[in-house]
């Protein structure tokens, strides 16, 4: 009797003083500003894209359906709602979050979006948003998250996802990386559509004045672009501002609880559908 | 950064004004009467200090810690982070002869970190006002706590308590974010826990 219960009580010891010691890691913070996270949560770019690249597409033929949803900042109630609808969405590859993943740069609200969106049933991606830049938000991102600019490709389509947030850089003339960003777009190898993902459009005044029309044109030269896709405004709209045959999206926010699900099929053929949550 | 050194010297000066009141003794004014030593609680890694117990009772502690995070935990350049800190302990139990226990503990604090690695949110960088309407690198603070004490004496027969306190807190944007999310965030989420001794001179 007791050769069976003990194996199971130090289990159960050693499993709560685990959690226990856990809890207490986060609960001893020296800083709000330190970037101490636990393994599972380092690297989630890279390990969403493992888990994307090991997934068969869950669309038919040459369909490809993906949801666009975009600064959670400081929403976490509409969050658990905006998983649960997008998780009820069929045909969804995955998910993308059009930055400001935090309100104030701090790690741990990075960490309360990351176990939010843990319940998706797709991976999900992100890209950088101003807010994410405040304080030691940078590097907190780049733990947490991964890199600022960086590309994935699925289902024949290339996604460039770039840091454009201008005003967080004094407008120093990088970012955009612009010289990186048409590397990405000239590489067309077994690509037969290109998307761009951004937080901050260049029709906003946050995004440096020096680059912009130089990404416009960027953009507007790119062989396969099917739209961009950006944050930021809070606002959602789908336009050609310069009348170039570019296609800019911008999304709903976290706040305004709708978000986007994005069908491409085709060339640059698509379909955008807000869903509200 | 001026207008908080200066409010910072200021109130020290006032709390400073008042331990002279409280604690006639053959000590000059300004000799802290206990040294801190603390861990986590938002405020370094180790974070050590000077304070003076104010007040009849010696029921308000006020404290001056200088933090230290180190690079492996911020990313790159290691933190200092200045806290003052005020703690309010209304009851004393006496356990024992030698023994007493602070079941209750409130205070609060401000802190700094002037690291040149945090992207400051008040550069007015912004055209729009109130934009970033934080400051990255001042925290406030406010907590809960208990703390045990030992008194003894030292061999010139002068009388010291060694204690031992902990903090359960939270900082004012945790506070704001679970204020403006009472479904979606959790009380838990947003504490912080610090532990230290504090030892009479």
């Amino acid at each position: 009797m007791i050769s069976t219960l003990l194996p199971k009580l130090r289990a159960t010891i050693l499993a709560s003083s685990a959690a226990l010691l856990l809890s207490s890691c986060e609960l001893l913070e020296f800083s709000p500003n330190d970037v101490r996270v636990t393994a599972t949560e380092q690297d989630l770019t890279h390990k969403n894209l493992a888990r994307l690249a090991a997934q068969p597409k869950p669309t038919g033929g040459d369909t490809l359906r993906f949801v666009f949803t975009t600064d959670s900042q400081r929403y976490y109630d509409e969050l658990d709602p905006l998983v649960s609808s997008i998780n009820q969405q069929r045909g969804v590859a995955f998910v993308l979050l059009g930055g400001d993943v935090s309100d104030f740069g701090l790690r741990r609200e990075m960490s309360w979006v990351q176990e939010k969106l843990n319940g998706l049933h797709a991976p999900y991606l992100t890209v950088v948003g101003n807010h994410d830049l405040v304080g030691n938000g940078r590097t907190a991102y780049q733990k947490l998250f991964g890199p600022l600019n960086y590309t994935f490709t699925y289902g024949d389509t290339r996604f460039i996802l770039v840091d454009t947030n201008g005003r967080e850089y004094a407008f120093n003339g990088q970012a955009p990386n612009v010289p990186w960003l048409q590397q990405q777009l000239a590489d067309t190898l077994e690509v037969r559509r290109q998307v761009t993902v951004c937080h901050v459009p260049p029709f906003n005044e946050d995004f440096d004045p020096a680059l912009k029309e130089n990404f416009a044109r960027t953009l507007a030269q790119a062989p396969r672009l099917v739209f961009n896709l950006s944050g930021h405004i809070d606002k959602f709209g789908e336009s050609e501002p310069y009348d170039d045959g570019v296609t800019y999206i911008s999304g709903y926010s976290v706040q305004q609880r709708h978000y986007l699900l994005l069908t491409l099929w085709g060339k640059t053929h698509y379909k955008l559908e807000a869903i509200a949550y | 950064m001026h207008r908080f050194l200066l409010t910072l010297s200021g109130l020290l000066l006032f709390l400073q004004s008042q331990a002279q009141v409280a604690e006639p003794n053959n000590r000059p004014w300004y000799v802290p009467e206990h040294v801190v030593l603390q861990t986590a609680g938002g405020i370094g890694m180790v974070a050590g200090g000077v304070g003076y117990a104010l007040g009849v009772h010696r029921r308000f502690d006020t404290d001056v810690l200088v933090g230290y995070v180190p690079g492996r935990y911020t990313g790159d350049r290691a933190f200092g982070i200045f806290t003052l800190k005020d703690t309010y302990s209304p009851f004393t139990l006496p356990v024992a002869s030698r023994w007493q226990i602070r079941p209750l503990s409130v205070g609060a604090l401000i802190n700094y970190t002037p690291s040149q690695m945090l992207n400051r949110s008040r550069d007015d960088k912004y055209s729009y006002k109130n934009y970033y309407w934080w400051g990255s690198t001042v925290r406030l603070g406010a907590f809960v706590g208990g703390r045990v004490g030992y008194a003894f004496d030292t061999p010139a027969g002068r009388k010291r308590v060694a204690s031992l306190y902990y903090e359960l807190g939270t900082n004012d944007l945790y506070f704001v974010s679970l204020l403006t999310n009472t479904k979606g965030l959790a009380l838990g989420k947003i504490l912080t826990l610090g532990l230290g001794i504090k030892l009479d001179f």
